[in-house]
């Protein structure tokens, strides 16, 4: 399988995707890297010097690749995107109108996706809005000089500067949504998930020699070994499935026999993917962004910082645990749908052996689903909530925010999930192609 | 095969033969519940020791040529930008 990378390149087809792909991804990262107008840029680098990893919002900026404390132009990365996403996705269930539109296909889905993009737009702003205030206030990167002065990262708090960096990151957003589904659409994998990805490589280097710098070589071959363990685990357990044997009858049309095949239905014991670790972590920071609001000393601004900001309260965990588990049972729920794959199956002749088709199907569909949710559920919650467990009670651990670190069972099942989709799009890319060739 | 033995357990069955019959207990709801999971988890295909260590090799290189290849171009776009405005 290694070789259908080289193999891949040579093509042509293939490669316009890949290099196209990529060359998205390099666009990316350059509008992660530019400041946006209106900020001092060296000012911004001798802050992020002086706090390295003291941030409260580290998480956020894990998932921006580190482009938010930067204050760049694409500073909000997907995050918008990925929130409004989940947001539309449960109001679909909870509001009939919306409901009813899912259920019209493609053109009720194309005014979903429609009222997705708003609501980014809607929510870039007031989180451009939060980050520009904090550090306009000096709250986002509190740092001094050598006089004990406050450095400013911005050249001048005038309303209209404000207004334009505000403008400016919101326009970031809706850019970095736009070159999201360009991936999705002319290139390899889910562009919403290969963003996230790039985001949480680019913090890998640094994030590696910090360790090596500050815990010494021991540690750093220590934390590689636990992750390439977890990584086993994580492809293990991506990789079950459960096989629900389908026969289809034999009919003639004409003159030619059809069906008499045998196939299965294959349900992964993940079937939700990575998609549940990350709306259950991009929900949980609302309440920090939230509590950005107020000035320090607020009660809620307080309680927050008390039970979410510390990635190692028990409020936290907890919560991150509860979520991951309900976001998987709700993302296989709307993601397949067994009343819809039974009415297919016997639209074209097929049924499962001992089990009568129509309403029994999808009923034992849905059985087999929901118990073989349960494992991939705790699977997922004990990835994303563990290493944090493991990190808190090991002695010398070092304070501070865990969620960051790159081995954390959120990044890593992140990297590994989208790693092994996009390579299996590839590959399956790879055979349509040489088949045809070899057939021609 | 009957259609009944294909869950494990009885639940559903009961369930729509008699009004009358009594509802298990939570418990042992629960438990019944577990049973299934189990029973459904025996029937899961896991991968072979040879699949696991390719796609295990596969994402790991995969991973690596993007954290390399992202790396570069930060390192490359960082110094860009440093000469520009630093």
């Amino acid at each position: 399988m290694l070789t259908a990378f080289g193999r891949a390149f040579r093509t042509p087809d293939l490669r316009n995707k890949m290099l196209f792909t990529l060359g998205i991804l390099a666009l990316f990262r350059f509008g992660s890297t530019v400041p946006a107008p209106g900020v001092n840029y060296q000012h911004v680098h001798d802050c992020l010097i002086q706090n390295k990893d003291s941030s409260v919002l580290a998480l956020v900026n894990l998932f921006s690749g580190g482009a938010l404390l930067q204050l760049t132009v694409f500073a909000l990365g997907i995050m918008p995107y990925i929130t409004s996403s989940i947001i539309i996705q449960l109001l679909v269930v909870v509001i009939p109108r919306l409901e009813r539109l899912k259920e019209q296909g493609q053109s009720g889905q194309a005014k979903l996706t429609q009222y997705t993009r708003y609501l980014t737009v809607a929510l870039a702003i007031l989180q451009a809005t939060g980050i520009v205030a904090l550090a306009r206030s000096g709250r986002l990167l509190p740092c001094t000089d050598s006089t004990g002065a406050q450095i400013d990262l911005l050249y001048s708090t005038s309303v209209f500067r404000i207004i334009t960096l505000v403008v400016t990151m919101t326009a970031g957003t809706a850019v970095i949504m736009w070159l999201g589904e360009l991936i999705t659409d002319r290139g390899i994998g889910n562009g919403m998930s290969l963003l996230i990805f790039t985001s949480i490589a680019a913090r890998f280097p640094s994030q590696g020699t910090d360790i090596l710098r500050s815990r010494g070589t021991a540690t750093f071959i220590a934390v590689l070994i636990a992750g390439l363990l977890i990584i086993v685990g994580i492809v293990f357990m991506e990789q079950g499935q459960r096989r629900i044997p389908v026969q289809y009858a034999k009919r003639m049309i004409g003159r030619r026999m059809y069906g008499g095949t045998s196939t299965y239905i294959p349900l992964k014991v993940n079937q939700a993917g990575v998609i549940p670790v990350i709306f259950s972590s991009s929900l949980l920071y609302l309440p920090q962004l939230l509590g950005q609001v107020w000035t320090s000393n607020h009660t809620f601004t307080n309680f927050v910082a008390k039970y979410f900001t510390a990635t190692d309260s028990w409020t936290y965990i907890g919560s991150y645990a509860l979520l991951t588990m309900f976001f998987t049972y709700f993302y296989v729920a709307i993601t397949f749908n067994p009343v819809e794959v039974s009415d297919n199956m016997r639209k074209y002749g097929g049924f499962i052996p001992g089990i009568r088709p129509g309403r029994p199907t999808a009923e034992y569909l849905e059985y087999v689903l929901s118990r073989i949710t349960l494992p991939g559920a705790l699977y997922l919650t004990a990835i994303a909530v563990l290493p944090i467990l493991a990190l808190h009670f090991l002695p010398g651990a070092a304070a501070g925010n865990n969620q960051s670190f790159p081995f954390g069972g959120t990044s890593v099942l992140i990297l590994v999930g989208v790693g092994l989709d996009t390579s299996k799009q590839i590959e399956s890319q790879l055979m349509l192609r040489n088949y045809e060739g070899f057939l021609r | 095969m009957t259609q009944a033995s294909e869950y494990e357990g009885s639940a559903r069955r009961s369930a729509s033969s008699g009004r009358g019959a009594k509802r298990p207990s939570f418990p042992a709801r629960v438990a019944l519940y577990n049973r299934q999971v189990v029973s459904e988890l025996r029937k899961v295909i896991w991968p072979t020791r040879n699949e696991l260590i390719t796609y295990t090799i596969v994402s790991v290189v995969f991973v690596a040529a993007m954290v390399a290849y992202v790396g570069v171009l930060d390192y490359g776009f960082t110094k860009a930008i440093f000469a520009m405005f630093g």
